[in-house]
C-alpha cells in the first residue's frame, strides 16, 4: 500500500515536472494544453465556446509571430544579399584574375547554396562571373575537338590546361586558370548531354572525356590504375595483378578501350601492351611545347 | 641528309602495330603516309623495297626497338598508291615507286620551270633536269621523272625522247 502511494506521488511528481518543463519551452502551447486538461472535465456550451475563443486567439498569436519571423528573416536575407553583392562587385576584378580567390569565392557561394554560374539572370549577370566560365567551357570544347583525332576524345586535365593557356594568349590574367576552374567549367558542359564528362582517376587527377557515351566501370578503373602507375601503357597482367581481376575481365576492359579508340595496342613486346595517346608525353606536348618555345 | 622531323607517333610503340580498330587504323595510316612521304622527300628516295624496308629507319625505330611488319608496310604503300603517291614496280608488289609529289603535280612543276626558264622548244636531257639545283625534281629518280614527263606528253606539253644512250625531253 505504502509502495503504491509512493508510486503515485512519484508519478504525479513526474507529471508536474514534465508540465513545468513543457511550460518553460513552449509557454503558450503548454498553458493551453494544461487548460485543456483541466477543462476537459467541464462540459456544456459555455465551455466549448470559451475553448473555441481561446483557440482563435492562439491562432491569431501564431500568425503574428510567424509574420514577425518572416519579416525578420527577409530583412536579414536582404542585408546578406546586398553584402554579398557588394562584396562580389567590389572584388569582381579580383575574382576574374585570381584563381585562388575565385576558388574561395566559389566555395563560399556553394556553402550558402548560391551558384553564380547557374544564375545568368539577376545581379550575378552584372558581374560576369558566369561569363568567365562560359568562355572557358567553349574553349574547353574547342581544345577537346582539336585533339580528338589524336587521343580518341580523352584528355588529361593537365594537357587541357596547357593547351588552353596557350590558346588564351600570353597576358598574365589569361594564364591564371586553375584546375578547379577547369573542372567547374567542364562540369557545366554536362548540360549538353553526356558528351562531356569529367572523370576522376585518383590522386587528384582528372580526365575529360569528350566523346558521346560513358566510360564503363572497368575502363575507369584501368584509367585510375594507369594514373597510379604513371606512364602511358598497361598490359593485361598488370591489370590482373593490380586490380585482382579475372584475366577475361581485364582482356575485355582493355579490348573495349581499343574498340572505343581510346587505346592503341602494341604487340611487339612480351605481351600485348595497351597505350593511351592521351597520357603519352610526346603526344600531349605535341603542338604545345614546340610553339611555346 | 636533311633533318627529318619525326612526328610524335614515331616514338609511340603501338604506332608500329597495325591497329585493329578501323578508325584508329585510319589515323595511323594517315600518319604513316605523311611520315613516309616526308622521309622520302628529305632523303630523295624514290623506290621502296618491302623486303629491305626494315633496314630503313623510317620503318624501324631502333630506339624503342619497334618495326613495322611487312604486311603493315604493304598496307601503308597501298594507301599511298590510293592517293597517287606510290605505284608498284612489279606485279609481286615488292618494289614501289614513291612520289612525294604526285605525277601530275610533278609534271606541272617541271613544265612551269621549263616555261619560266626559257626551255620551251628546246631539248633537255634527263640528266640536266635531275641535276638542276634547288628544284622539287632535283635528285629525283630518272624512272619517276620519265613517268612525270609522260604525263606532260599526254597533255601535249612535251615530247619524251628515249634512246639507249641518253633520254631527253622537248617542252612545248
Amino acid at each position: 500500500m505504502l509502495l503504491y502511494l509512493h508510486n503515485c506521488i512519484s508519478l504525479s511528481d513526474f507529471f508536474l515536472y514534465g508540465m513545468f518543463k513543457l511550460y518553460c519551452c513552449y509557454p503558450l502551447q503548454s498553458a493551453l494544453l494544461f487548460q485543456n486538461l483541466i477543462m476537459r472535465r467541464k462540459a456544456g456550451v459555455g465551455a466549448i465556446q470559451k475553448q473555441k475563443l481561446q483557440q482563435e486567439k492562439y491562432q491569431a498569436k501564431t500568425s503574428t509571430l510567424q509574420e514577425n519571423q518572416i519579416e525578420q528573416l527577409s530583412k536579414q536575407l536582404e542585408v546578406f544579399r546586398t553584402n554579398l553583392e557588394e562584396f562580389a562587385s567590389k572584388h569582381k576584378a579580383e575574382i576574374k584574375k585570381n584563381s585562388e580567390f575565385r576558388k574561395q569565392f566559389q566555395a563560399m557561394c556553394a556553402s550558402i547554396g548560391v551558384d553564380p554560374l547557374a544564375s545568368k539572370k539577376g545581379f550575378w549577370s552584372v558581374l560576369g562571373i558566369g561569363d568567365f566560365y562560359y568562355e572557358l567551357s567553349v574553349q574547353i570544347i574547342e581544345v577537346c575537338l582539336a585533339t580528338n583525332h589524336k587521343n580518341g576524345g580523352l584528355i588529361s586535365l593537365d594537357e587541357l590546361r596547357n593547351r588552353l593557356i596557350k590558346a588564351r594568349g600570353q597576358s598574365k590574367h589569361h594564364q591564371e586558370i586553375s584546375k578547379d576552374d577547369l573542372i567547374c567549367a567542364a562540369q557545366k558542359l554536362k548540360v549538353l548531354g553526356n558528351g562531356f564528362t569529367v572523370i576522376p582517376i585518383g590522386r587528384g587527377d582528372y580526365m575529360v572525356q569528350s566523346v558521346p557515351g560513358e566510360l564503363s566501370m572497368e575502363q575507369t578503373a584501368v584509367l585510375t590504375l594507369l594514373s597510379k602507375l604513371g606512364g602511358a601503357s598497361i598490359s593485361e597482367s598488370q591489370v590482373v595483378d593490380n586490380l585482382k581481376w579475372e584475366k577475361a575481365r581485364a582482356t575485355k576492359a582493355l579490348k573495349n578501350m581499343v574498340q572505343d579508340g581510346l587505346a592503341w595496342v602494341d604487340t611487339q613486346s612480351d605481351e600485348p601492351t595497351y597505350w593511351l595517346p592521351s597520357l603519352f608525353f610526346e603526344c600531349v606536348s605535341d603542338g604545345v611545347s614546340s610553339a611555346g618555345s | 641528309m636533311a633533318e627529318i622531323n619525326w612526328p610524335w607517333q614515331y616514338n609511340f610503340p603501338p604506332f608500329f602495330t597495325i591497329q585493329p580498330n578501323k578508325e584508329t587504323q585510319k589515323l595511323q595510316l594517315d600518319a604513316w603516309k605523311s611520315l613516309v612521304l616526308d622521309y622520302c622527300r628529305s632523303t630523295k628516295q624514290c623506290v621502296i623495297d618491302v623486303r629491305e624496308a626494315n633496314n630503313s629507319p623510317v620503318f624501324h625505330n631502333a630506339a624503342i626497338s619497334r618495326k613495322l611488319p611487312p604486311e603493315g608496310i604493304l598496307l601503308v604503300l597501298e594507301e599511298l598508291a590510293a592517293s597517287g603517291n606510290a605505284e608498284p614496280l612489279d606485279k609481286t608488289k615488292t618494289r614501289w615507286f614513291i612520289f612525294w609529289r604526285t605525277l601530275q603535280e610533278l609534271a606541272s612543276i617541271i613544265h612551269t620551270w621549263a616555261k619560266d626558264n626559257g626551255f620551251t622548244n628546246t631539248v633537255c636531257t634527263f640528266y640536266e633536269l635531275t641535276n638542276t639545283p634547288d628544284q622539287e625534281f632535283s635528285g629525283i629518280d630518272e624512272d619517276v621523272l620519265q613517268k612525270a614527263l609522260k604525263e606532260l606528253e599526254k597533255q601535249g606539253k612535251a615530247e619524251v625522247i628515249l634512246s639507249p644512250e641518253i633520254n631527253g625531253v622537248k617542252f612545248f
